[in-house]
């Protein structure tokens, strides 16, 4: 293979050259482009969970307690109980659990949404320990509480104050601005799980609804390993039931309802046409400068190239061509999803995840998670997108120069 | 002849279907001799000089080239054996438009593990003799007929070859440049010993060879 002869080619025949470059190119980055979007929704759909810190969660819905009076669970959580918690943590593929108790309070006065929390697990609302906006967190084994800095503006509660809930006191030790970070298991107070457990442990709404034992909860937060994630949901439902609420990466995805989203296929298949209709320009473009060329290549073999010689040298001006597509691609593809990411996506949050009671006013409301798509191009993908083309080259160059190469240099060069 | 044989073809038949191009054909060439094979249009001659050049097999017959059965060979025995034995010269030059004029001449040893100066001082030196040393950079397109010829000439020679052979190499040219091209031809006889073997339908060029060989419909006539 003669290097300075290849490079002379693709300079000299810049027309079919740019071609076919730009043809294979605009397919490497559609393939590109469509895969960068399909990541991105998937990407988005785990915000939801990402965002505290979990891959799952897990509720169990039940029923509308009879009397809206004091501590009561919300339709949407009712009871775990701890074994099944602890049945739930040793399924294959769990990586961590976290818990949290989420408790409606109807006090006499007011009415709070209650986020029972673990005080450290980094799986679960007590990722939003970083969240205080003001003081601290609270610490174990006290009767503290954050309160939810909106929710303590509107209601003149202040860094220091008692509050009472359910008639047990509370000293508030700081602010937390959770709605910024998280749209699921936020609430008005957090407390710590104990004190919640307590409080449900203790209601007679709460027990007449789902009876409540020492160590159980509501809501749980699974950690878990991603490709085993849809195998998990269908072992939690058989644990704790089919009408179990299991939400995952997938649900998400299955509500955004974006074709990206909605199907890998989709993506597989518009990748596919992509890729196929660019081959067939590359090849049709380098199949015809080749076929032009029948009587070079019979002067090459006139003079003493072998057959090997004369594809070695098309293969090789075929795998640089489809390689510099490849690379034309890639950096389309790039600019093409940094202008895709400044697209936002809103996420809609299930009902049944959101705290706030359907029934006082704007609860029923949809919440979403608004966030850019996190479109760009993953490194596994740009090396794919080149190699794939290097691949196509690699065949292109190989199929056409065979068959070339069968050229007799008397054939061609008789004819003048 | 008086010199030992360096071509030779026996009995030679070359047919295209029921066409039979070539009509049991003998004839050698001694090493050195400058050989004619003339003939009108479409007597069998080009055909004649592929089989002799390993270029095309005939369909039955035999050809030795500097003592090797080149019938029997391989596609790409025969290949490396054109690269080592033989040059060519044709009528339209057939130099490769992407390649300047020393890169044309050192095209057959492109295949060849060789330093790349060296490929390029040998194609220099050739283009040189030919007159040529100023356009070693140029493009076939920046060439004029003749000096298209002259590096086709050149390249011909880059293996050293034993025989030439050369087809209508001035049917592109007008008379002026190609007597100059014939007598690079004669030159390359005299001086450098090369056997030519050179298919023309134009006789008044046939009297620079040593010998001249006539066809007619496929059959060597005198």
């Amino acid at each position: 293979m003669n290097w300075h002869y290849l490079i002379n080619e693709l300079y000299y025949q810049r027309r079919r050259t740019v071609i076919s470059i730009i043809g294979l190119s605009i397919g490497i980055a559609i393939l590109v482009i469509l895969n960068s979007l399909s990541f991105a929704y998937r990407e988005a759909a785990r915000q939801p969970l990402k965002e505290i810190g979990a891959d799952i969660t897990v509720q169990r819905p039940g029923d509308v307690p009879e009397d809206l009076k004091g501590v009561v669970f919300p339709c949407s959580a009712v009871t775990i109980r701890d074994d099944e918690a602890r049945k739930i943590g040793s399924l294959p593929g769990v990586r961590g659990i976290g818990k949290g108790l989420l408790l409606w309070v109807f006090d006499p006065e007011r009415a709070w949404i209650v986020l029972g929390v673990e005080e450290k697990n980094s799986i679960g609302p007590a990722v939003l320990r970083s969240s205080v906006t003001e003081g601290r967190f609270f610490e174990g084994g006290r009767r503290e509480a954050l309160v939810e800095s909106a929710y303590a503006r509107q209601f003149g509660i202040k860094i220091g104050d008692s509050i009472s809930i359910a008639g047990r006191q509370f000293s508030v030790v700081g602010y937390i601005d959770a709605s910024r970070a998280a749209k699921i298991a936020i609430a008005n107070v957090y407390i710590s799980l104990t004190e919640a457990q307590g409080l449900a442990l203790s209601s007679r709404n709460v027990q007449s609804v789902a009876p409540f034992a020492q160590g159980d909860v509501n809501l749980l937060f699974i950690k878990a390993d991603q490709e085993r994630i849809a195998e998990m949901e269908l072992s939690i439902k058989d644990i704790m039931g089919k009408k179990t609420s299991v939400a995952t990466p997938e649900s998400f995805l299955r509500l955004l309802g974006s074709l990206f989203a909605l199907s890998d296929k989709f993506t597989m298949a518009a990748s596919l046409i992509a890729i196929l209709i660019a081959v067939m320009i590359a090849f049709k473009t380098m199949a015809g400068n080749i076929a032009e060329r029948a009587r070079e290549i019979g002067v090459l073999k006139a003079v003493g190239w072998t057959n090997r010689n004369v594809v070695t040298q098309l293969f090789a001006e075929s795998v640089i061509q489809c390689f510099i597509a490849g690379l034309l691609g890639l950096f389309f593809a790039v600019i093409v999803s940094y202008g895709l990411s400044f697209m936002t996506v809103s996420i809609p949050i299930p009902w049944e995840m959101s705290p706030n009671p359907h029934f006082l006013p704007g609860g029923g409301d949809q919440v979403f998670k608004v966030l850019r798509l996190p479109v760009y191009v993953p490194l596994k993908l740009a090396f794919f997108g080149v190699f794939l083309s290097i691949i196509i080259g690699g065949f292109t160059g190989a199929l056409l120069g065979r068959h070339i190469s069968k050229i007799k240099p008397s054939e061609v060069l008789r004819h003048e | 002849m008086s010199k030992e044989t360096i071509l030779s073809g026996t009995d030679l038949i070359k047919r295209y279907g029921s066409l039979e191009v070539v009509r049991n054909v003998s004839l050698s060439i001694g090493a050195g001799e400058f050989v004619c094979l003339v003939g009108k249009s479409g007597c069998g001659k080009t055909t004649l000089l592929s089989i002799l050049s390993g270029l095309e097999k005939p369909t039955s017959g035999q050809v030795m080239l500097d003592g090797k059965n080149i019938t029997e060979a391989t596609e790409d025995e025969l290949a490396l054996f054109r690269r080592d034995n033989v040059g060519f010269i044709f009528q339209s030059f057939n130099l490769i438009p992407t390649l300047s004029a020393w890169e044309n001449v050192a095209l057959p040893l492109f295949p060849v593990k060789m330093a790349g100066d060296e490929r390029r001082r040998r194609a220099s030196e050739l283009l040189e003799k030919m007159e040529l040393g100023h356009r070693l950079e140029h493009l076939p397109a920046a060439l004029s007929g003749g000096e298209k010829q002259r590096v086709a000439i050149a390249r011909a020679l880059i293996n050293k070859p034993k025989v030439l052979f050369a087809d209508e190499p001035t049917g592109n040219l007008d008379s002026a440049t190609g007597d100059a091209i014939m007598e690079i031809l004669k030159n390359l006889h005299t001086e450098e010993g090369v056997a030519i073997l050179m298919v023309t339908h134009e006789v008044e060029l046939s009297k620079a060879a040593d010998r001249i060989i006539r066809m007619h419909d496929g059959e060597v006539i005198a």
